[in-house]
């Protein structure tokens, strides 16, 4: 009596060779997506990010200047106008619970929360982004355009990034410290 | 380099878009700084606040997304009427910087620091606070926002106007 899985295996052994050239094609995409779909969808979107925040301005460093000294509101009208899109285009999301592609699950709108150090950080941040022109997120951008001087940026966000870093792992380790120093008494 | 710049309606209107497409897609809002945390964890195995907590997949979305802004802004580019080539003018900026390329490339290293130091403290940048946290009506992300135009318009005028 022929087991199952015989039976099977012969089925698909006569299918596969049915499988036009071009079927297979997709399905090695779809696997594919399937497996890179995070780093995919990552990298397309920081693409558009990158073509997106050149073509409004924002890695152009006379646009900032010119923003804070009130001579032109391009910038201000790109966020002003681009928060009210998003708002409308959230709040659809949210009535329609709409689920994410690549995760499958509802769209999770998690909100920052308030964290000690947030005024200094924000302070320290603008005269920042006064000093370079740049933010976080143009940078990569101007990167892209040529521009020499995000390089020294680039490398200025990293150190800070990881200075950052050390204080929060220092600190850690001196919280791990105290609480062994006091199981000890 | 010069960049064809649209409208500022139409490219608010792109980013705004922008802005819900991701959340679909990735079903999380975007950020920019935080990647920069990955590129620190990848860089340093000792550095362990970059290895826990929501940085422990170091080669996360937010990573990916970071590597792609060139490809972006190298794309941009291409509409240019110039010849894509390295250029460290920096417009009005070079009239108030130092002249010599090394003050200047560590005036900018300088500013970067900041803005790196200031965004993890902050929580995020301009993106994560100001555009995508102002969309969700965040009141913590509006008042940081509302922080660092603050501090950069101090900041802007101090250095041009003295």
């Amino acid at each position: 009596m022929p087991t199952p899985e015989i039976d099977l295996n012969h089925k698909t052994e006569e299918n596969s060779p049915n499988l036009s050239r071009l079927q297979k094609m997709k399905f090695t995409i779809q696997h594919y997506y399937y497996s890179y779909r995070t780093n995919i969808s990552g990298i397309l979107l920081g693409a558009l990010f990158g073509f997106l925040m050149s073509h409004a301005g924002a890695t152009t460093y006379d646009y900032h200047a010119k923003m804070f000294l009130l001579i032109d509101l391009q910038l201000v009208k790109v966020i002003g106008t681009s928060i009210v899109v998003a708002i409308i285009g959230i709040s659809l999301l949210k009535k329609y619970k709409v689920r994410a592609i690549s995760t499958g699950v509802e769209v999770d709108f998690v909100k920052k929360k308030y964290q000690e150090g947030l005024i200094t950080g924000a302070f320290l941040f603008g005269v920042g982004w006064a000093m370079t022109a740049s933010c976080p997120g143009t940078v990569p951008a101007m990167l892209g355009e040529g521009k020499v001087g995000a390089i020294f940026t680039l490398i200025g966000l990293l150190l800070g990034t990881m200075a950052y870093g050390v204080l929060q792992t220092y600190n850690a380790h001196n919280k791990t410290l105290e609480r062994t120093h006091h199981n000890q008494d | 380099m010069e960049i064809f710049v649209w409208s500022g309606w139409l490219a608010g209107l792109a980013i705004g878009l922008f802005v819900v497409l991701h959340f679909w897609l990735i079903g999380k809002p975007a950020g920019c700084s935080t990647g920069y945390g990955n590129v620190c964890g990848i860089m340093s195995r000792k550095l362990s606040y970059y290895h826990e907590g929501e940085y422990k997949n170091k080669y996360s979305v937010k990573l990916w997304f970071l590597i792609g802004i060139p490809l972006g802004g190298f794309l941009s580019s291409l509409s240019s009427t110039e010849l894509w080539h390295l250029s460290f003018d920096m417009g009005m900026y070079d009239a108030i910087l130092p002249q010599s390329m090394v003050a200047k490339a560590i005036w900018l290293v300088f500013g970067g620091i900041l803005l790196g130091f200031g965004a993890r403290l902050a929580g995020a940048c301009t993106t994560g606070h100001a555009l995508v946290g102002g969309a969700m009506l965040n009141p913590t992300s509006l008042f940081a926002a509302a922080i660092f135009f603050m501090s950069a318009f101090i900041t802007t005028h101090l250095l041009f106007d003295i």
